[in-house]
């Protein structure tokens, strides 16, 4: 089991390495095949390793395996550690079999691109990353995954480098998470302080035993980790700009690796939120606020992938809603068919932009449902799972989240119930929006002057064809591995490492199913009127949705004019005077100096012999008289 | 100890050592320059020998050859270095020579 999870940890790493030592000995394709195949690689030893623990009894499923000591200080001791449980095998599932097949989705994407090594040496080191994240057997570790997984985010959204948005993006998404890296940071201080570990069994046995500021602080500080990497508010402004980076990274970052992290890492360290439960309760309330404001916005985008990307946001939120009131399964297992349909929408959107030339205005498109038969069916099966309709695996995950919120039975439950709702609303609505003005309706002139090409590389076509193809099953077929209250395999599997809080009764699970799933339809259906029958005209867009409730620039009139205005002022005051005015002193001063020394040299060597001579002379002079 | 003693030779080794020293310094030719040098340089071996023989002692000598070689040499560089300078007909006095003046 152990041996395995070592495996499918390092294959992504030996392949961004190998890529990278290689540089141009292998063509482009060849780098893409090296990562393809090694992130199906990762994937096979976790599926090893995933039936060799199911092989076990429940109770004998944690194992830790620690290669060497890394760091030792006095009595605090971290190893290099992985932890191979029920939760960081599903994580590494999902991160191996959703990442191999973008990975090779992208072997068609990124075909003829000029930089496709680096590209999928950055894959690589991604998938690796998040797997440093879901594998690390200690907190430290966590956070090590933690910082590669922003690094990664960074280099692949800033990948088309020559592009000024690109860059400023990845900045935005560094520095946002780099923020969330620091509230961490400071919880683990807090934690090395307080219980002299930073090993999870330690840290959760001792925990009972600090006072509760303490707890606080750390829980706080954790959550902020948690918000900035899986973009919920307050930190959630860089998650739309990282679509500059290719499309497949998009569908990287939203499904497999990244914004899941968040959810991870609440479940994993649920043990500390449970003991602070008011700090739970902000995450479940971030989340759900996350889930309306970002479904919100979703209506009012024109990018495909700014649509997608909000959608992100707001399932995200979801998953923290049920993380944040104790329903740690239903969220794994929405993560888990998040992963799944949003990887299939980006990554069929991704064809739509392919095939017109990378376009991505959905103003432009329309019509493609007859030129694009397969995309559009699996863009409609992404959709409809999206919206959480059943049978598909939206359905069973969210509404059982919903059904959790209901079963807390107070009335933040209830608030939190009713939002979440709204939301199932909301998400009907903007997908269906997005999905009937791109492929529904006329063909729009844009479509018309550039019909989509046909494929004349045939691995473009199947690399492309067949993952989608394959997320379009997985996304109708994965949510039936649980259907709440009935059949509970993954709360069951999760059961040693994570034990949901609150159970929702049939009855709770019946009601949220009815209510989300005749809100969703609500939400298609006003969406078909709208957008695709054109009975009534589409409703004026409010600037306040086009401003994404002006986060952007509160942060700009917050952060970064008073960083501006600041570093003008000590330009004028520090940098001018003292700093260059010291460095002038400094070269004007010698060459003074050197101005008074310059009279000694004359040229001429009969003079440079006498000082020579009378020195000597002086010398022995000196001599004779001394001794 | 056959011939004079060693004060003799020392006295002959300074005045040979001060006649140099005063070429170098007040001839401006640089080829009398370079011929006070060499008288300069012979002064000292003088005195090395001379200091060999009294105190029976061989190091002074192997020195004095040693001198001998580096003032071969040195001549070889300081005469190319003038006939160089002739045949650019530049004049011949060491004081003209101070376009290193700073």
């Amino acid at each position: 089991m152990t041996a395995a999870a070592w495996i499918c940890l390092l294959l992504p790493l030996g392949s961004a390495a190998l890529i990278t030592l290689l540089g141009t000995a292998v063509s482009r394709r060849t780098a893409g095949w090296i990562a393809t195949l090694s992130c199906g690689g990762a994937f096979a030893a976790a599926v090893v390793s995933f039936v060799s623990m199911l092989g076990r009894s429940p109770e004998d499923r944690s194992e830790l395996s620690t290669a060497y000591s890394w760091l030792a200080a006095g009595n605090f001791k971290v190893g290099l550690s992985i932890l191979t449980d029920p939760l960081s095998m599903l994580m590494m599932l999902i991160v191996t079999g959703v990442g191999s097949l973008i990975v090779a989705y992208s072997l068609g994407y990124m075909d003829g691109d000029d930089e496709e090594r680096r590209y999928f040496a950055y894959m690589s080191l991604f998938v690796f990353s998040m797997l440093m994240l879901v594998q690390g057997g200690n907190l430290l570790l966590l956070l090590v995954g933690w910082g590669l997984v922003g690094l990664s985010s960074y280099l692949l959204i800033g990948f088309h480098h020559e592009r000024p948005s690109a860059v400023a993006a990845a900045k935005k998404a560094f520095v946002m998470n780099a923020f969330g890296d620091a509230t961490m940071a400071v919880a683990f201080f807090v934690l090395i302080q307080k219980t002299g570990s930073l090993e999870f069994a330690t840290v959760f046995s001792k925990a009972g035993g600090l006072s509760s500021t303490v707890l606080a602080l750390v829980a706080l500080g954790l959550l902020g980790g948690a918000v900035a990497k899986s973009a919920q508010l307050p930190l959630q402004t860089w998650l739309p700009d990282a679509m500059e980076g290719p499309t497949p990274v998009s569908a990287l970052i939203h499904a497999a690796t990244m914004v899941t992290a968040g959810v991870y890492l609440i479940v994993r360290t649920h043990p500390l939120f449970e003991l602070t439960p008011h700090v739970q309760e902000v995450a479940a309330g971030l989340g759900t606020a996350t889930l309306l404001m970002a479904g919100l916005i979703a209506l009012v985008q024109n990018d495909i992938k700014r649509v997608i990307a909000y959608s992100t946001m707001s399932q995200i939120g979801y998953m923290f809603l049920g993380a944040g009131i104790g329903a740690y399964a239903n969220a794994m297992f929405l993560l888990m068919a998040h992963a799944f349909f949003k990887a299939l929408l980006f990554l069929g959107a991704g064809i739509v932009i392919h095939a017109l030339h990378g376009e991505q205005d959905i103003r432009r498109m329309g019509g493609l449902r007859r030129l694009m038969p397969r995309t559009w069916w699996a863009m409609l099966v992404g959709g409809l799972a999206l919206a959480g309709m059943p049978p598909l695996s939206g359905f069973f995950a969210k509404d059982s989240i919903l059904a959790a919120a209901l079963a807390r039975e107070d009335w933040y439950g209830d608030v939190l119930f009713g939002v979440g709702v709204a939301g199932a609303f909301l998400t009907g609505l903007y997908t269906f929006r997005m999905l009937f003005v791109v492929f529904g309706g006329e063909q729009s002139a844009y479509v018309r002057e550039h019909p989509p090409h046909a494929g004349d590389d045939r691995l473009v076509d199947w690399s492309m064809g067949l993952t989608v193809g394959v997320l379009a099953v997985l996304a109708v077929l994965g949510g039936w591995i649980q259907f709440a209250d009935r059949w509970t395999a993954v709360t069951n599997f999760l059961e040693p490492v994570a034990r949901s809080v609150v159970e929702a009764s049939g009855t709770q699970e019946t009601v949220a199913s009815i209510c989300a799933v005749l809100l969703g339809l609500t939400g298609i259906g006003v969406a078909w009127w709208v957008y695709s029958a054109r009975r009534s005209p589409a409703p004026r867009s409010w600037a306040v949705l086009e401003h994404k409730f002006y986060f952007d620039e509160l942060y700009n009139g917050l952060f970064y004019w008073p960083a501006v205005a600041w570093s003008r002022i000590l330009d004028w005051t520090v940098e001018g005077p003292l700093v260059n005015g010291s460095i002038a002193g400094v070269a004007t001063a010698t060459r003074r100096t050197g101005g008074l020394f310059r009279a000694l040299q004359t040229g001429l060597v009969r003079l440079y012999a006498f000082a020579v001579a009378a020195g000597l002379a002086v010398l022995v002079l000196v001599f004779i008289a001394v001794r | 100890m056959l011939g004079p003693d060693t004060a003799a030779y020392l006295i002959v080794s300074a005045f040979l050592f001060a006649t140099g020293a005063l070429g170098v310094l007040i001839r401006r030719s640089p080829l009398i320059v370079l011929l006070s040098l060499e008288i300069m340089l012979n002064g000292a071996n003088l005195a090395l020998i001379a200091f060999s023989r009294h105190f029976a002692n061989g190091d002074g000598q192997i020195f004095a050859l040693a001198v001998m070689a580096v003032a071969a040499s040195e001549v070889v560089v300081g005469l190319g270095l003038i006939v160089a300078m002739a045949r650019k007909k530049l004049e011949l006095d060491v004081d003209k020579l101070s376009s290193l003046r700073g």
